[in-house]
């Protein structure tokens, strides 16, 4: 049942709804979960359910609340899945986020009253992938050059980010009314736009949607159809072989590393100059959706569709979660519980996969030695 | 096949449950929705004070009450949670801190029917000029009263010694504690016969309201340098604080705290069996009496939409507990003396920095 995958990534078939399969097994075990904890806390979970699903979609507003919190799921939900895809664990997707973000912020500040709006919005989309990038960067490079553990890199990058973060609105950007925020920026330099806010009155929807899913494209099309593409996923599946092939496995790893950050660096700028419209430094926690970001990935199966589908069911539940205690008084924890055990449930499946596989290749393998025995004999 | 037959299953059972369920409700007039701010409900203060007295009035008055914790800080998810409420049914909603004043300002036009009380702030627009529409409440309290009187309190109880302060954020309300503190203290220091001191390096703001680990590693830190009492005017921060204190308490070691916002001794128990507590006294703020009050006024309907109330020391809005386990009585003999003159307006305690100490 191993899903058998060719060079360039394609699978056969009928293993595609296969992986699917296991992601919505474990959505549904997850659900279930969730069931009984509502129960344990003796509350009715079709009630919660009904009511955490209304929350995601009862109107237009709820709808474009749900794409809002989507947005930056789908852009780290596609950093972590790219880097997965070519051999990398980018845990760093937080700090990435946090560094778009502050230029986002800084460039929209600094350039709102100069410069028009097309330019302007493209200046501050532009500035966050590219500090997005140069932050993974420097995990990229500790990787290819000293072989430091890219997990171990940035993790300690996320601290350094969001340090800098704190450090950088404080010091340059500061609200002077509430100094524990950036000022706000101008209606000019931000990602909602009039038309689209209009379409979903109330709620936070902005064009960020539209970045991430043309960044989803452009990931889809770089990972399946380019030569670009097949290097990275050969560096991948097989760092050795990759490079007895031929290819420069560190520029691999850089360049996957870069392409990683530049999408949570997006995910940046869609979450503070398009959901927000000033940075917040008065936390103590990393953004969520890098984490979430890692979650997304693997309910996506690290493939550019599965990330979409899994961002949105995060972002429904995300969404929908506040709603259902207003209505039922069931503590928000529990959305969280059930996405925590969908998380849990989908990289259980990929365990119980891999152990269902390892057993089969090893009966696989004892049968043709019994084989190969009872030819000799 | 069975995958599939179950699921619809499920969802047959969820429909039709859920359209049985919705239709029940209560016969209250008005549900009481609170929106917490960036810390939890039960962070021994502020939010924690706020739902008290929602609780307490939703009790009385048997009606609904829900409060919902937002997804982040940022204005859309205070709105969104707003949101949340106003379409369950709870269009009275209670916002404490500063950090709704936009978010209010953009609800409070947004839900029309619905009334806000927005606590320690006003609602403020995108250029910082306050809009406090005629369904909005805006509460502030005279927290430099309160400070100077836990400070005139702890300073006249423990007479000699070094005393330090840590702040959650450096906002205005946490600001002002702070000052009135420091001008307590300069007072019992000159009127009655008090050696206190307080060094600017005892004076800190953490930067969250938040972060326990931080708060306990910088109470250590001050008591390390022969601080003996500190005030604690920062939520979750003050939580580290107060447990680092309880520890050094069961060794045998002088460490106290003066708690915040609400009574806080309760949190300050090292020793249950002889009811032993760190916590000295208390800078206490109405805040649940102000959201108490103002549920009730809406009852009565009286409530003062359009208006920005202040609750200080002449309407017993700000002091120190009524009781004080860890206070003598000469000591709160004084207290009462300093109180009866801020009232009567001989003793004026400034809100603004001046020449104190950050």
């Amino acid at each position: 049942m191993t899903p058998k995958v060719d060079p360039a990534g394609r699978t056969r078939r009928w293993t595609i709804p296969k992986k699917y399969v296991n992601s919505l097994f474990a959505v549904l075990l997850g659900l279930i979960a969730g069931a009984f904890f509502m129960l344990a806390i003796g509350r009715n979970p079709f009630v919660g359910y009904f009511y955490l699903f209304k929350g995601g979609v009862m109107n237009l507003k709820y709808i474009g609340q749900t794409l809002a919190t989507s947005t930056p799921l789908i852009l780290t939900g596609l950093s972590v899945a790219f880097a997965f895809r070519t051999g990398l664990f980018n845990i760093g997707a937080a700090g990435q986020m946090l560094m778009g973000g502050l230029t986002a912020i800084g460039l929209a500040l600094t350039f709102e009253h100069m410069l028009p709006r097309g330019i302007l919005l493209a200046v501050i989309v532009l500035g966050s992938i590219v500090a997005g990038g140069l932050w993974a960067l420097i995990a990229g490079v500790l990787k290819a050059r000293f072989n430091v553990n890219e997990v171990v890199a940035t993790i300690m990058l996320n601290w350094i980010a969001f340090w800098t973060v704190k450090y950088g609105v404080y010091a340059f950007f500061r609200d002077p009314q509430q100094e524990t925020q950036s000022k706000a920026i101008d209606a000019v330099a931000s990602l909602k736009a009039p038309w689209l806010t209009s379409l979903f009155p109330g709620s936070y929807i902005n064009l960020g949607l539209f970045l991430s899913l043309i960044a989803l494209v452009i990931i889809a099309l770089v990972l399946d159809k380019t030569t670009l593409g097949y290097e990275l996923k050969a560096v991948g599946f097989n760092r050795s072989a990759a490079e007895y092939a031929g290819i420069k496995v560190n520029r691999g790893v850089i360049l996957s590393m870069t392409i990683a950050g530049m999408l949570a660096g997006l995910a940046g700028a869609t979450y503070w100059t398009g959901y927000s419209s000033n940075m917040q430094i008065d936390t103590s926690s990393l953004p969520s959706q890098g984490l979430d970001g890692i979650a997304v990935a693997l309910l996506g199966t690290n493939s550019p569709v599965g990330v979409l589908f899994a961002a949105v069911f995060f972002g429904m539940l995300q969404s929908g979660k506040g709603f259902m205690t207003a209505v039922t008084g069931i503590p928000p924890e529990i959305a969280d519980t059930i996405i925590a055990t969908v998380i849990y449930f989908a990289a259980a499946a990929v365990l119980i996969e891999r152990v269902l596989d390892a057993w089969r290749k090893r009966r696989a393998s004892k049968a043709l030695a019994a084989t190969k025995k009872g030819g000799e004999e | 096949m069975t995958l599939r037959r179950t699921l619809l299953t499920l969802l047959i059972l969820l429909v039709s449950v859920s359209t049985l369920v919705a239709c029940s409700g209560t016969s209250a007039n008005f549900k009481v929705g609170m929106v917490t701010d960036s810390g939890t409900i039960d962070d021994k203060s502020f939010n924690q004070g706020t739902w008290e007295g929602v609780v307490q009035a939703a009790t009385e008055l048997k009606i609904d009450k829900n409060y919902l914790k937002p997804a982040g800080t940022t204005e859309a998810d205070y709105l969104a949670s707003i949101g949340n409420l106003y379409d369950a049914g709870f269009k009275f909603i209670v916002c404490p801190g500063y950090k709704f004043s936009s978010a209010i300002y953009k609800a409070q036009t947004q839900y029309k029917d619905a009334k806000f009380v927005l606590i320690d702030a006003q609602p403020t627009d995108a250029d910082g000029n306050a809009v406090v529409a005629t369904n909005t409440v805006a509460i502030f309290f005279a927290e430099h009263q309160s400070g100077f009187l836990a400070g005139v309190a702890s300073a006249v109880e423990l007479k000699t010694g070094e005393f330090g302060f840590i702040g959650g954020m450096e906002i205005p309300a946490v600001q002002r504690y702070n000052w009135g503190f420091q001008q307590g203290v300069a007072y019992a220091n000159a009127n009655l016969g008090t050696t206190i001191t307080i060094k600017a390096e005892n004076v800190i703001y953490q930067g969250t309201f938040s972060d326990v680990a931080g708060g306990q590693q910088l109470a250590a830190t001050m008591f390390d340098k022969g601080v003996t009492a500190i005030f604690c005017a920062a939520g979750g921060v003050g939580v580290g604080a107060i447990n680092e204190a309880k520890t050094r308490a069961t060794q045998g070691k002088t460490a106290w705290i003066i708690g915040v916002d609400v009574d806080q001794f309760a949190d300050g128990i090292y020793d249950t069996t002889n009811n032993k507590s760190i916590v000295l006294t208390s800078a206490l703020k109405g805040i649940k009496t102000a959201a108490y009050d103002m549920i009730i006024d809406q009852k009565d309907g009286k409530f003062p939409g359009g208006q920005t109330l202040t609750f200080d020391a002449s309407n017993d809005g700000v002091g120190i507990p009524a009781t004080n386990p860890n206070l003598s009585a000469a000591t709160t003999t004084a207290v009462a003396g300093v109180l009866a003159k801020l009232k009567a307006g001989t003793i004026t305690v400034a809100s603004t920095q001046g020449d104190l100490i950050k």
